[in-house]
């Protein structure tokens, strides 16, 4: 488990809703010749006091049909202090399921499941953090708030996505991290500040590859609409859309309790 | 090997049929021995498996007794910076709502983490469902089976599958089939699996789990972390490898393998005694051969050696054939004893394959050989001391010397003083030594006592045909040698009939006095019909709700859970002894009935069953630690009775000191006690009406319950009974060869009576009556020796396998309704031998020798 110092979101995306948009603020960083003041700045763009989305997950695996799930996603606070419900609404199997997700600045997140068929709600332990995320091409892993001082940065190039100039930026988790991969490489584009790609290896092979679609300023901060993570051993493809995205909407702390959870 | 090519092979050739008969002795212990310890270590074999299968990549395992613990003990554990990963784990044997397809283990898990410690292989389903654990965790009804349970049941993914939870029967969604491969073999491919809080739901464990799988974490020990784990749990908890928890299961079937030992020692003795019947005869009738070989000049090694080759050449035939016909045997018997496994002491497995142990087979192959080698090592020495001249008399080596039967005598009687010496001990291995000596004895005195019996019964024989009972009684005391053998064997048979006879008697006598005196209430309420199932429980509310239905007089919670108490398995059980002290009607081995039960409610003292306190070495007054998960209980032994809760033994502790040191008021069953004036069965369709739809429940009367019981006993006993049944068979064999022999022995004087104008029905006659007379001996001797092996069994079964103190009762019914069996069987065999006697040319007859 990641015991995070001073956490800082980057790339969290997917299904706890940890697709973050980053701020177009004009701040000028002197990236050309440093790598980490960019994965800073890009971080600190993303910051809100709370987000709401409903999201759409398509699952893609062989040629078969999707699989598709919808949820409510409602987040309060940021940035290591968090807490997040999500409440699955389709298909009616998972109808009703809510997570609730606290995070921590100093540890891992505490999660539960509330399972309305069951009447109880079970606390999740995020043990081995490669496990897939019900399902889809996440790993627990990849949905973690990461801490910025947990990884060494090298900038190593520029290359552009979908058009867009881009740092790339190689991330490799320090000795005081336990990760499934070896390093990740980090596109972030230079206008926006916004993430356009993660490329995770083991070793020296890419095993997951996140992409970041349909970047739009949504009150202020740059949010990928649509985000694709592929598994590249598996050769299946998550997609994640999100709509009715809100930013600092009104929300209780009272609704991120395992009350509220058990409530709805 | 010239000799045994010159003089051996022809002989064999000739008397083919003798030859297969005296192999079939071996052929028929060596199977015995092989089946029984072939199937009772598949049966082991299978446990061991479902263990590792199930244990997938767990490192260490965590429980505290049957009865399970709180959730909360997961998050302590996972919290411990040396585990990697720790998840719940439920296991459940229920039955299937599916006709003939028993029961299945249902293994509850947590799908979130628990894929790091098991592969869950899918063949086929819907992936998208079945590779989501979310949906998995959401239906409560989602449930991943073997292959082997799909093809057996004709299950696919997306059908219905019933199981009997303690709601009633359920139909669960199968959302995949796991490939034939690792876990899906594990209880013998009867395995199902679900989310382990659906189980908790399904099988009413409350919020308690049965055990916590666990991986260290990169960098710590095995050894540390169990070490770390033990200090943070306490003593009530045991945190074990998959393979010392297997280990300590098995100990549990230890008591059963006991007897599979001693009922195949005894079977292989049998055989040995029918090898050496069979050689000395052989000897007999080659005498004249042999005196020509030696007048030749062969040496006595070369004439002793032919014979213990030849006998080792048998051994191996009889042995090979009765390994093969062992393994075959094995399935069914494996089948019989995993059964017997689950139903006595709870060990949830299922024999797959049967697992030959090289080991087994091998030292079945020279059991048999070595069996068959002693068997004919006195016929050997005999044959390679015979006289060239004294060859040429007829008849005379059949004899045994009065210094022989001194010797004998002797030698039987310092046996027999030997093994009065050895029961002043109390170490095990004397005892042992004193049994073996026991039955040296007796084998000793035999052919001495059988002459002195046939000389006795002469009188009777010409009493019932004068002609043709002299004849043969006559044939019987000329030839002792050649009697005793066959005696022996049905000797033996007879008293290891009369012995697990006498345990089954003694046996249900007590289960009876049990049933009578405690488990009488009028009904039995449970949530399966199997008094064995403990997976499903119900809550404690229920206990309310019956006792205020009409006709209820007093309603009793039972709860039973195994644990471990001074490292052997037994069974705690949690009563309410205040209403248990009205109801029962037992009288106590040790302690006074009211004291001892006020002093348990009060939670002052415990109550163990007489094989507890047997297998402990417990006293009234001693104090008992049990380590609980909620603490430590340390109390005095304040009563002792006679329990059969439990095979293993039984502690009982007031109802509420259990659900104070397990957090548990579940309840196994309720025991219901019927008012005056209601009608039992008007009872029964009310509990029945009132969780209708609702709840599982399955009302069994007084007489049920005391019918599978019994039932249970019976299946316990059946298997022994096979194995005497073999006995028997081998020594009924044993009879057709010593006859078969006596005809060829006797050609000549068969031919001689009939020449003389013996009637054809004569011959017949004597042959039936030589028959009969043996069966006599063997009989009346076998009922002796059994009195004194009964004795030595029932102290087995007391110290080494049940802890069950019996009364010596000897079977007489037993053994009335055996001598008809024996007798019958014994003319049986004699018929062959006797029209093969009639159809023998006069002439050549004659001219025999």
């Amino acid at each position: 488990m990641s015991r995070c110092r001073t956490p800082v979101k980057m790339a969290v995306v997917a299904a706890l809703g940890a697709v973050l948009a980053l701020t177009a603020r004009t701040a000028i960083v002197d990236a050309a010749t440093d790598a980490r003041p960019i994965v800073e700045e890009a971080q600190k763009r993303g910051r809100s006091t709370s987000q709401r989305y409903e999201g759409l997950l398509q699952v893609f695996e062989g040629s078969g049909k999707p699989l598709e799930k919808r949820w409510m996603y409602s987040r309060l606070g940021s940035h290591g202090q968090s807490k997040v419900v999500i409440r699955f609404t389709e298909p009616a199997e998972v109808r009703g399921v809510a997570l609730l997700i606290v995070n921590h600045p100093d540890r891992a997140s505490d999660q539960w499941m509330w399972t309305p068929a069951l009447e109880r709600d079970r606390r999740i332990a995020l043990q081995d953090r490669s496990t897939r995320f019900f399902g889809t091409d996440f790993s627990f892993e990849d949905l973690e708030e990461r801490d910025v001082d947990q990884f060494d940065y090298t900038l190593v190039g520029e290359e552009a996505v979908d058009g867009a100039a881009c740092w790339t930026i190689q991330s490799v988790p320090k000795q005081t991290r336990s990760s499934q991969y070896t390093r990740s490489i980090n596109w972030i584009r230079k206008d926006n500040y916004a993430w356009a790609r993660i490329d995770s290896y083991v070793n020296n092979d890419v095993v997951r590859r996140l992409e970041f679609h349909d970047i739009r300023n949504v009150q202020g901060v740059w949010t990928a609409r649509e985000t694709a993570m592929t598994d590249l051993r598996r050769g299946s493809i998550t997609r994640l859309a999100l709509e009715k995205m809100e930013y600092n909407a009104p929300l209780k702390d009272s609704e991120f309790t395992l009350e509220a959870l058990r409530q709805r | 090997m010239r000799l045994l090519r010159l003089v051996s092979w022809p002989y064999l050739r000739r008397h083919l049929l003798r030859t297969v008969l005296t192999t079939a002795g071996i052929v028929l212990g060596v199977a015995v021995f092989v089946a029984m310890h072939t199937a009772n270590q598949s049966v082991l074999a299978g446990f061991g498996q479902t263990i590792d299968r199930i244990a997938g990549k767990t490192e260490l395992q965590i429980t505290a007794g049957e009865a399970g613990f709180g959730e909360e003990v997961l998050e302590q554990v996972q919290g411990l910076s040396s585990v990697r990963v720790a998840v719940p784990v439920i296991e459940a044997v229920v039955e299937s709502g599916l006709a003939g397809q028993g029961t299945l283990l249902v293994l509850g898990i947590d799908m979130t983490g628990d894929r790091s410690l098991r592969a869950y292989d899918l063949a086929s389903g819907d992936e998208a469902v079945v590779k989501d654990p979310l949906v998995f965790l959401a239906q409560p009804d989602s449930i991943i089976v073997s292959s082997e349970l799909a093809e057996r049941t004709g299950t696919k993914v997306g059908a219905r599958l019933p199981l009997r939870t303690s709601e009633g029967e359920k139909p669960f969604v199968v959302r995949g089939i796991m490939k034939p491969a690792g876990l899906a073999t594990a209880f013998g491919g009867s395995l199902a699996i679900m989310d382990v809080y659906a189980a908790q739901k399904m099988f009413g464990r409350g919020r308690t789990f049965d055990r916590i799988d666990l991986a260290v974490a990169p960098g710590a020990t095995v050894d540390a972390c169990q070490r770390q784990l033990a200090t943070l749990l306490g003593p009530g908890f045991e945190v074990q490898t998959p393979v010392t928890r297997g280990r300590h299961a098995q100990t549990m079937l230890e008591g059963y393998a006991v007897m599979v030992r001693i009922s195949s020692a005894f079977a292989l003795f049998i055989g040995m005694f029918i090898i050496y019947s069979s050689f000395a005869i052989a000897v007999t009738e080659r005498r004249a051969e042999i005196g020509i070989l030696r007048a030749l000049g062969a040496t006595t090694g070369q004439i002793r050696r032919v014979f213990l080759v030849e006998s080792l050449v048998l051994g191996a035939l009889g042995s090979v054939v009765g390994v093969g016909l062992g393994v075959l045997g094995a399935r069914a018997t494996a089948a019989v004893i995993g059964k017997l496994a689950g139903d006595l002491y709870g060990v949830a497995q299922q024999a797959g394959d049967v697992a030959t142990d090289p080991v087994v087979l091998g030292l079945a192959l020279l059991a048999g050989v070595v069996t068959s080698v002693l068997g004919a090592v006195f016929p050997a020495r005999s044959a390679a001391r015979v006289d060239p001249v004294e060859a040429l008399h007829k008849g005379r080596f059949q004899l045994i010397s009065a210094r022989e039967n001194r010797t004998r005598a002797i030698l039987s009687a310092i046996a027999a003083a030997s093994s009065a010496a050895c029961l002043a001990s109390s170490a095990r291995p004397v005892f042992y030594a004193g049994y073996a000596l026991a039955i040296a004895s007796a084998v000793l005195v035999v052919p001495l006592v059988s002459l002195l019996l046939a000389r006795a019964i002469r009188p009777v024989l010409r009493a019932v045909r004068p002609v043709e009972g002299a004849l043969a009684a006559d044939s019987l005391i000329q030839a002792p040698r050649r009697t005793s053998a066959t005696v022996l064997a049905l000797m033996l048979s007879v008293a290891m009939v009369v012995a697990f006879a006498g345990m089954a008697r003694a046996s249900y006598a007590s289960i009876v006095t049990w049933l009578d005196t405690t488990m009488n209430p009028d009904l039995f309420v449970m949530p399966s019909p199997r008094l064995d199932l403990r997976a499903t429980r119900f809550p404690s509310s229920m206990s309310p709700e019956i006792a205020a239905l009409p006709g209820v007089e007093r309603v009793q919670m039972f709860r039973n859970a195994r644990l471990t108490l001074r490292g052997v398995p037994a069974m705690a059980v949690g009563i309410e002894m205040r209403s248990v002290a009205i109801t029962s009607r037992t009288t106590p081995i040790a302690g006074r009935a009211p004291a001892m039960y006020r002093e348990a409610a009060e939670g002052r003292g415990l109550i163990v069953s007489d094989t507890l306190a047997q297998r402990l070495r417990l006293g009234l007054g001693d104090g008992l630690t049990i380590q609980a998960p909620y603490g430590t209980i340390q109390l005095p032994v304040v009563g002792v009775i006679v329990d059969y809760t439990d095979q293993q033994g039984a502690v009982f502790l007031d109802r509420d000191v259990f659900t104070k040191y397990w957090r548990d008021d579940s309840v196994s069953d309720f025991r219901v006690f019927v008012k005056d004036g209601t009608r039992i069965a008007d009872l029964r369709r009310r509990i029945l009406e009132r969780y209708a739809g609702t709840r599982q429940i399955f009302v069994l009367t007084s007489e049920e319950s005391r019918a599978y019981v019994l039932k249970l006993a019976n299946e316990w006993f059946g298997l022994m009974d096979v194995q005497v049944a073999v006995a028997v068979l081998v020594a009924l064999l044993g009879i057709v060869n010593a006859l078969t022999v006596s005809i060829t022995d006797r050609r000549r004087e068969l031919g001689t009576l009939q020449a003389v104008g013996a009637l054809r029905g004569q011959v017949r006659r004597a042959i039936w009556l030589e028959a009969i007379a043996v069966a006599a001996l063997g009989l009346v001797l076998g009922c002796a020796l059994g009195a004194v092996n009964l004795f030595y069994v029932l102290d087995i079964v007391q110290r080494d396998v049940a802890g069950l103190r019996l009364d010596y009762q000897y079977p007489v019914t037993t053994v009335l309704a055996l001598a008809p069996a024996i007798f019958g069987a014994a003319f049986a065999a004699a018929l062959w031998p006797a029209e093969s006697a009639l159809r023998m040319p006069l002439v050549e007859s004659l001219e025999y020798e």
